[in-house]
């Protein structure tokens, strides 16, 4: 064989190899979805523009008309199922075997949330005229995001290795937004940089689940070897139980400094999970409970903003006009709407124009839609998360290997501990926190956060198997650590 | 007016009836996918860790995916090499046969010992019991998903 031939031959396998990665792979699961979730929304859509019709015939004290079969907002409806169909065509291009559910399902959630927006006064929020279309313009990048991220990750070499960089760029995030916030309602959310401004800590939950993945899967031997014992616990070595007292600071800080309590939660539960997931050691979940029930008391007795949270939790009604308002507003929405709501459009009785929960566009869409679809279509809507978690725990335990079973569980659960956290506050079945209905709520740093996690668990679930990664030398942080253990 | 309340209802419930559509597409999907998993076989049926080796060959803490036979000794054509001066040419084979695994000493000179205890001719083991051969010690475990 000669040099030419064997060029040749590389190139041919070359050429082979390309041609095998972009063959195109029919999701036929996913477009049987994606076609229910379109008729979905569509009558959705026509519900709620023909209920429109109806209420302003009676305002003007005429018949309603005859053809009550009109979309809301057909432009709006359009634009978003195209942007499905879109992303669905680019993953069936990418042909990889991935997830066919996650899509779908995030698809109608998002939905759902833009109908929302579509029915409530357009002057709430939003710049780009009104609260409909900048909250579709945000789905649209979400949806692109979920696209970019689905067909272009094929490689996780980038997240397992930087992780204590990405601990870095959380902390430094965290930082920043304790120096430079905005307080908005006596809570500093937000965080200005130039022309953009976001909620950090709906990015640090991501990046808090990619640096718990990369520790948990690397340091599991030593967090199961129990070398000391404290009176009757038997712990890890201690340099290795440090990032877990630094998890338990950071929420504490957040509570404090930020007053986010929803946040605080968020994190130290997906925390204490996902302990739990890499290590199956029960104790670690009562260590951890116990630090939170003394965390948690101390908060409520020292620091006033806490006390008010758990106050109206109990009784509501004792200052129904005043602390609390939009809880009792929010129950008498979800008791007006019954089994299977007043339909789409034909609650919440404004008061002067305006809906009678403060913030419903983000911390209330669920008690906005108990109202209006009742207790049937909640239970649908928690059902959609329940779907989102199991997909996520299903990957996870296909995984290949720790780090994206890790990565996998802990980026479904905390979509599925955010959803539980706000749809229970909204119930008051805990205090009441802020924090977004993820893919309902309004909101642009919500949705694109909860779109990069969808996105990478479609990544993730690819069933090819590739090799793993060599394994790498211990860096000087870990043998700092090491000597320290020494 | 009948007629128009009629409507808005029909749509209404329609719309809440696509929503549990949707979630019964989904759950049967997820239902056939959970049943697919549990009919896949796993490529490897067992494992075996090195939990101690004063030889270094193999290292302790090593790994050794099983198939349904797997033989052990000094031997380079063994399936696992112990390099160990105690541990015979061809010493034991680790064999999965029908639902449970068993040892068995391939008449060996010092012996195949199963927790502690010397084993003679085949003997079954568990998931968690260790095996010694020579001065190497390998503990049997379950296969990883």
């Amino acid at each position: 064989m000669n040099a030419a031939s064997a060029t040749r031959g590389l190139r041919a396998v070359g050429r082979e190899a390309r041609r095998i990665r972009i063959t195109p792979r029919f999701r036929g699961r996913e477009l049987t979805l994606l076609l229910v979730v379109s008729l979905a929304l569509l009558a959705g859509n026509v519900s709620l523009g023909a209920t429109r019709l109806i209420q302003a015939a009676q305002e003007a004290g005429q018949q309603p008309p005859a053809d009550l079969l009109v979309l809301a907002s057909p432009g709006l409806l359009t634009i978003y199922i195209a942007a499905l169909f879109l992303v669905h065509a680019a993953l069936v291009l990418a042909g990889r075997r991935t997830d066919q559910i996650l899509l779908p399902t995030m698809g109608l959630l998002g939905g759902i949330g833009l109908l929302l927006m579509i029915r409530l006064p357009q002057d709430l929020a939003g710049r780009l005229g009104g609260l409909a279309q900048t909250q579709l313009l945000w789905l649209v990048i979400g949806l692109t995001i979920v696209a970019g991220l689905a067909v272009a990750v094929r490689n996780d070499v980038w997240l397992r290795r930087y992780k204590y960089t990405w601990a870095a760029v959380g902390v430094a995030l965290l930082l920043a937004t304790f120096v430079f916030g905005r307080d908005i309602n006596g809570a500093r959310l937000s965080l200005t940089i130039g022309p953009f401004s976001g909620q950090p800590s709906e990015l640090l939950k991501v990046i808090l689940v990619l640096f718990l993945a990369g520790y948990l899967s690397e340091n599991r031997p030593l967090l199961v070897d129990e070398s000391t014992k404290i009176g009757p616990f038997r712990l890890p070595p201690l340099p290795y139980l440090a990032p877990m007292a630094a998890m338990w600071a950071i929420a504490l800080g957040i509570v404090i400094v930020q007053r986010d309590l929803g946040a605080a939660l968020l994190f130290f539960a997906v925390f204490l999970l996902l302990l739990y997931v890499s290590t199956a050691r029960f104790s670690f979940v009562v260590l951890g409970l116990v630090a939170f029930v003394v965390g948690a008391g101390l908060l409520y007795f020292v620091f006033d903003h806490v006390r008010t949270r758990v106050d109206i939790w109990v009784d509501p009604f004792a200052d129904p006009n005043g602390a609390g308002y939009q809880v009792v507003q929010a129950l008498h929405a979800f008791a007006r709407g019954g089994l299977i709501g007043t339909g789409l459009g034909a609650g919440l009785p404004s008061v002067g124009g305006r809906p009678p929960i403060p913030a419903l566009h983000t911390d209330f869409p669920f008690a906005a839609l108990g109202e209006e679809l009742g207790l049937v279509g909640i239970l649908a809507v928690l059902g959609l998360y329940l779907v989102l978690v199991e997909r996520g725990l299903r990957i996870a335990s296909a995984a290949q290997d720790e780090f994206r079973a890790i990565l996998a569980a802990g980026l479904s659960l905390v979509i599925g501990v955010q959803a539980f956290i706000i749809a229970a506050g909204n119930l008051k079945l805990i205090p009441l926190t802020g924090i977004t209905l993820p893919f309902v709520s309004y909101g642009g740093s919500s949705l694109l956060a909860n779109s990069l996690i969808v996105g990478m668990l479609i990544a993730l679930s690819e069933r090819t198997r590739e090799p793993l990664p060599p394994p790498r030398p211990p860096g000087r942080f870990r043998r700092l650590l090491d000597r320290g253990a020494a | 007016m009948d007629a128009a309340v009629l409507a808005i209802w029909v749509l209404r419930l329609l719309f809440l009836a696509l929503l549990y559509a949707f979630l019964w597409l989904v759950v049967r999907a997820l239902v056939r996918d959970l049943r697919a998993a549990a009919r896949e076989p796993t490529a490897e049926l067992g494992r075996l860790v090195v939990t101690a080796s004063p030889s270094g060959e193999p290292a302790p803490g090593v790994s050794f995916a099983l198939d349904a036979i797997t033989s052990l000794g000094r031997d380079v054509n063994n399936s696992i090499v112990l390099d160990d001066e105690f541990a015979s040419a061809t010493h034991a084979a680790l064999t999965y046969r029908g639902r449970a695994w068993y040892v068995e000493d391939l008449g060996s000179t010092n012996g195949t010992f199963v927790n502690g205890t010397q084993i003679d001719g085949l003997s079954p083991i568990a998931f968690g019991d260790e095996i010694q051969i020579g001065q190497v010690r390998l503990r049997l475990e379950r296969a990883r998903p």
